[in-house]
């Protein structure tokens, strides 16, 4: 009977501790008056207000990074259309570089003879082959502008680029680069060239002019015409 | 004799170890469940010192009391009377009158003059 009569104790001790635990729990009493609680209270809602500011802010500037997301999508689809339009040649492009001129050598020029002399497909490639050599970026014949797919050919003794007829001679030649320094670099090296000589041959005389900061070069106006590319399908197929 | 205290040192050592901490709304059912409980253990005292005690009436005294005391807090907070105050107000005064009777009985046990007691 000692034994259930501990075991009870055992119990009330238990739940005396438990309810003495539960009671406890405010350690320090709260001794401030009315005043000291008004100031705790103001702090309070100080930062209250503080900290919805703040969410404010992180919000606009959530909404913002939004919008210049969006917008650098486009944009960057719109930079990469402009390099490729540069690149392709359908930007009119003004800037260093320097003007080529190629005009009939009058001295040469003979009583009774034709005086229109036709520059020759041929010494315009080589020409052109040199200038690109030379690291010319941009080219204009004659206000027509060169690109990849451009042909300069012989019809019916006619000198066409891209269609384009090249019939009055002094005939202007632009050619653009990147920097003032390279459009110096080029003047130079064809100052020197061989091409002059082999204009001279065919009694055409070809002005180099100085390093100019700022030759416009005229855009590509034909249509670009693909006829063996494709985009690739959706979903990566060969 | 001393077994029960002994108990309820343990008992509460124990308590306080386990840390348990129950929440804020039943505490009131707790306290009242102990004022119950400490009723039975000196009731069941005295009966064991006045050598009426039965471990059956002691026992389903305890667990029967508790119940009846938490329930009673329970309706009293359901009705929106202090009911519970009833509970304290009973098991209170039979707490006394217990520790009196106890105190009566240890103090006839150990008093070396039997008379000095009876005049107390």
């Amino acid at each position: 009977m000692n034994v259930s009569l501990t075991l009870v104790a055992a119990v009330v001790g238990f739940m005396i501790a438990i309810q003495f635990q539960t009671v406890k729990k405010p350690n320090e009493r709260d001794t401030r008056d009315i005043w000291q609680l008004r100031a705790a209270l103001l702090k309070e809602k100080e930062l209250e207000s503080n900290l919805l500011g703040e969410i404010r802010s992180n919000e606009e500037k959530l909404s913002a990074y939004e919008s210049k997301r969006k917008q650098s999508k486009e944009q960057a689809l719109r930079d990469t259309l402009q390099e490729l339009k540069l690149e392709a040649g359908q930007t009119e492009i003004s800037g260093p570089g320097i003007t080529l001129q190629i005009e009939p050598v009058i001295e040469d020029i003979q009583l009774g003879s034709p005086d229109t002399k036709i520059v020759s497909p041929e010494l315009l490639k080589r020409l052109l082959n040199e200038l690109n050599m030379y690291e010319a970026k941009y080219l204009a014949i004659d206000g027509q502008r060169i690109i990849n797919t451009t042909v300069i050919r012989d019809i019916n003794r006619e000198t066409k680029i891209d269609g384009h007829t090249i019939k009055n001679l002094p005939l202007e030649i632009k050619v653009g680069v990147d920097t003032m320094n390279a459009a110096e670099k080029l003047s130079n090296r064809m100052k020197v060239s061989k091409a002059r000589d082999e204009f001279f041959t065919e009694s055409l005389r070809l002005n180099v002019s100085d390093a100019d900061p700022a030759v416009s070069i005229p855009s590509y106006n034909n249509p670009i015409r693909i006829k063996y590319m494709e985009p690739i399908k959706e979903g990566g197929g060969s | 004799m001393w077994l029960p205290f002994v108990g309820l040192i343990i008992g509460i050592i124990l308590g306080l170890l386990t840390e348990i901490r129950i929440p804020e709304e039943y505490s009131n059912y707790l306290s009242i469940a102990v004022l119950a409980a400490l009723d039975t253990l000196f009731g069941g005292i005295r009966a064991y010192l006045q050598n009426i005690y039965d471990e059956k009436v002691f026992v389903s005294g305890f667990f029967f009391n508790i119940i009846l005391a938490a329930s009673l807090a329970f309706l009293g907070v359901h009705l929106g009377v202090d009911l519970y105050l009833a509970a304290v107000f009973a098991f209170g005064v039979r707490l006394f009158q217990n520790i009196a009777v106890i105190r009566r009985i240890l103090l006839t046990k150990w008093s070396p003059n039997k008379e000095k007691v009876e005049k107390n």
